[in-house]
C-alpha cells in the first residue's frame, strides 16, 4: 500500500470516518513500515495502542483464583435441589397432620346416635331384638320385685281390715 | 453453563476487562479485583447468558459499572494516573531511539489520559480493542450518534496535541 492511500485513510482516520478494516489497514502499516518524520507521533501513537493491548493478566494463577472463587456449580445445584425437595416434603407433612387432626376432631365431636347407626337392615333388627330382649328381661325382674312388694300391701291391708273387725265386736 | 465451558468461553475475554478496568482506576491491583467480581457475577447469572447475544459486551458493561462504583467508593482516595511502561526494545534501533519512542509513547499516553472520561474509554475501546460501533454503544449504553461525536472529538484533540508535539519538538 502506498503512501498516498495511507496519508487517505489517516484523513478519514482523523475524521472518524473509517472503517474497522481500514483502522487495521493502518495499524498493520505503521507496524511494519518506519514512518516518515511528519508521521513519527501517528506512529508512536499506533505503537501506543498496540503496547497497551499487550497488558495481560497472570493467565494461570488468576485463572485458578477466579475458579476457586466460584460458588460450586455443581454441589450448589444438588444442596438447591435437596433444599427443595425438603421443603416439599416439610410442607406435604404439615399438611398430612392437619388433615389426620382434622379428621380425629370431627370424629369426636360426631353424635353417638349416628355413630351406632347401621346401615344393613338384618343387622339392625338383630341389633334391636337383643336390645329389647334386654329391656325386657329387666322388665321381668323388676316385675317380681314389684310382685313382691304388693304381697307386702295386701298383708298390711289384711291386717287392717282385722283389725278394724275386732273393734266393731268390741 | 458449566465450569468447562465457563473457563473456555467467558475466562479468555480477561484481558480486555483488565484493560478496560485499568483504564478507569490507574491500578493494577484494584483492576485485577474489579475483572475477578465480574467473573463472580457473571457466573452467579450465567442462566441468563443464552438469552444475551453479545456476552462478551454484557462482560466490558459489567466491568465499567463496577469500576465506576469502585471510584465513587475510593472517592477520598485519589485515583493516580496510568503509570506506564512500554517495552519498545527492538534490535534495528539505537538506544536513542527507544528512549526517544518510549518518551513520545508516554506523552500520547498522557495525551489519552487527560481525554475527558466518555470520549478515553471511547479511544480505549476502538483503538486498542478493535470493537465495532454497535458494539461500544452496547457497551457503554450510548447511541450511536454520541459514540461518532466523541471518537471525532477524541481523535481530533489527539491530532491536535501531536502536532504541536511534532512542531515545536516536545
Amino acid at each position: 500500500m502506498d503512501s498516498n492511500k495511507i496519508e487517505a485513510l489517516l484523513k478519514k482516520y482523523w475524521e472518524a470516518e473509517t472503517s474497522q478494516e481500514e483502522e487495521q489497514q493502518l495499524r498493520e502499516w505503521f507496524r511494519i513500515h518506519e514512518a516518515p518524520e511528519p508521521w513519527k507521533e501517528t506512529a508512536a501513537m499506533f505503537r501506543y495502542f498496540d503496547e497497551t493491548k499487550k497488558k495481560s493478566l497472570d493467565d494461570a494463577s488468576f485463572n485458578a483464583t477466579v475458579v476457586s472463587h466460584l460458588p460450586a456449580a455443581r454441589t450448589g445445584r444438588v444442596r438447591k435441589l435437596v433444599y427443595n425437595t425438603l421443603r416439599i416434603a416439610a410442607g406435604v407433612s404439615v399438611l398430612c397432620l392437619a388433615t389426620w387432626f382434622v379428621h380425629k376432631e370431627m370424629q369426636e365431636s360426631t353424635d353417638p346416635e349416628v355413630v351406632d347407626t347401621y346401615s344393613d337392615p338384618k343387622l339392625a333388627f338383630e341389633e334391636t331384638k337383643k336390645a329389647l330382649l334386654l329391656i325386657s328381661q329387666s322388665f321381668g325382674k323388676a316385675e317380681k320385685q314389684a310382685r313382691k312388694i304388693n304381697m307386702f300391701n295386701e298383708a298390711q291391708e289384711e291386717i287392717r281390715k282385722e283389725k278394724t273387725t275386732q273393734e266393731q265386736k268390741l | 453453563m458449566n465450569l468447562e465451558s465457563f473457563q473456555n468461553r467467558v475466562l479468555p475475554a480477561k484481558n480486555k476487562l483488565f484493560r478496560f478496568a485499568l483504564r478507569f482506576l490507574g491500578s493494577e491491583e484494584d483492576a485485577k479485583d474489579v475483572v475477578q467480581e465480574v467473573f463472580i457475577r457473571v457466573w452467579n447469572g450465567r442462566e441468563q447468558m443464552n438469552e444475551i447475544q453479545n456476552w462478551e459486551a454484557w462482560c466490558m458493561r459489567i466491568t465499567r459499572n463496577l469500576s465506576l462504583d469502585r471510584i465513587r467508593s475510593n472517592s477520598r482516595r485519589q485515583t493516580r494516573p496510568m503509570e506506564e511502561t512500554f517495552d519498545v526494545r527492538q534490535e534495528a534501533l539505537t538506544p536513542h531511539e527507544t528512549t526517544e519512542i518510549r518518551e513520545s509513547m508516554h506523552r500520547i499516553g498522557q495525551i489519552i489520559e487527560a481525554l475527558p472520561e466518555k470520549q478515553r474509554q471511547i479511544i480505549h475501546l476502538r483503538d486498542v480493542e478493535g470493537y465495532s460501533y454497535n458494539e461500544i454503544c452496547e457497551i457503554l449504553e450510548l447511541d450511536m450518534n454520541q459514540v461518532k461525536v466523541n471518537l471525532f472529538r477524541a481523535r481530533n484533540t489527539v491530532r491536535e496535541k501531536l502536532t504541536k508535539m511534532n512542531a515545536y519538538g516536545l
